[in-house]
């Protein structure tokens, strides 16, 4: 063996690979101030750049001092917008019902004397309700479901598969009409979820979950639980400690659904 | 004594006077103020130590701010700003504790 190679290897530390770290914490005092010299101290040097570190954390207090306030008042802007525009959709979907109202109207007036038309708005009439085209009252259960009680700690939050897994349940079992937090669902009604809020027909709901079902009150409390959606929802309430509470209702008011509409019409030859 | 009353100062007009630097400058003001700190604390250690010397803290404070911002610069160009960033924070945390504790053995003897 090279006897200098081994000189040199013996040399070397154990802990060589380990260099970086003890560099960085022993050269944390540089080493230039130790092989200064000669020392000199010349304070206004000194005050000169301490002065311009106090400018620059300064500076980046200062900023995020002035931008505290004007992020608040974007957040506050953009809260006033949504509440806007909330209110306007809502003046629509109301001004939607009058019209129907007076369409409706209309249209009894204008085919009073034909028969066809007759037998054609019975059908229309017996279907109303089923599709939600209808306001409707009756018996029923309705399903209030909130997150668990640590919703903030441990996430379990109910999202939108969640609502339409109930939802498809109650059908299953034999409801005759649902609405969700007050909204009426129509085969046009989409359950999803927007950022944190899950949304019906685009309109963010807030918890608790109010779902209400119009049809046979025990029929509907004994068959829910054998449904998919029951067996999913006592799966959240055991594992996740979803809050879900299903009662029978003695009468329940369902609004019809704004957003079914005529999309096809076409003029009686 | 004059150089906490100089960061003290310097301080107080930075929130005063709220001077802006060039937009393009903005992103790499925190990255050069922890290199400032870093510089600030090895002052200070070398003073309690007596073997502070003014060429050596001004050279070490321009230095570190203009190294770490060009660092950082040089991290976004090349799309891992980010990540090199972090590892400027890093490196410089360690210094500033490793002298911020020698420090507190001056001080306190404890």
């Amino acid at each position: 063996m090279n006897p200098q190679l081994t000189a040199r290897r013996l040399a070397r530390p154990v802990d060589e690979s380990m260099n970086l770290l003890n560099d960085v914490s022993r050269d944390a005092l540089d080493p230039a101030y130790a092989a200064a010299s000669p020392r000199r101290r010349r304070w206004w040097m000194v005050g000169l750049a301490v002065l311009v570190i106090g400018l620059m954390i300064g500076g980046s207090v200062a900023d995020q001092l002035r931008a505290a306030p004007a992020e608040q008042l974007e957040r506050e802007q953009l809260i006033q917008r949504v509440e806007q525009a909330a209110a306007a959709s809502d003046a629509q979907r109301e001004r939607i019902t009058q019209l129907t109202r007076a369409n409706r109207a209309l249209s009894d007036g204008a085919l009073a004397n034909d028969p066809d038309a007759a037998q054609v708005q019975g059908q229309i009439d017996q279907l109303d309700p089923v599709t939600g085209m209808r306001a409707v009252t009756g018996p029923g259960v309705v399903l209030v479901a909130d997150d668990a009680q640590d919703a903030q700690r441990s996430g379990s939050s109910v999202v939108d598969i969640d609502i339409r897994q109930a939802v498809n349940g109650l059908w299953q079992a034999g409801a005759e009409a649902i609405a969700v937090n007050g909204h009426r669902l129509s085969s046009r009604t989409a359950i999803r979820v927007a950022g944190d809020a899950i949304t019906v027909d685009y309109r963010s709901l807030t918890r608790p979950y109010r779902i209400e079902a119009i049809g046979d009150s025990s029929a509907l409390l004994r068959a829910f639980p054998s449904t998919g959606g029951g067996n999913w929802w006592a799966y959240l309430k055991q594992n996740y400690g979803i809050r879900y509470d299903l009662s029978p209702a003695g009468s329940l008011q369902l609004d019809a659904d704004p957003g079914l509409g005529v999309r096809v019409a076409q003029k009686k030859a | 004594m004059f150089a906490i009353v100089g960061l003290i100062l310097g301080i107080a007009l930075g929130i005063y006077l709220e001077p802006t630097l060039p937009v393009g400058l903005q992103p790499y003001l925190p990255i050069a103020i922890v290199a400032a700190m870093d510089a600030l604390f090895g002052g200070f250690r070398a003073y309690l130590e007596r073997v502070f010397d003014d060429r050596v803290f001004v050279v070490s404070f321009t230095s570190n701010v203009l190294i770490a911002a060009l660092i950082v610069w040089v991290g976004d160009q090349i799309g891992v700003g980010a990540q090199l960033s972090t590892a400027v924070v890093v490196v410089l945390g360690i210094r500033i504790f490793t002298n911020a504790a020698a420090i507190r053995r001056s001080l306190f003897h404890a």
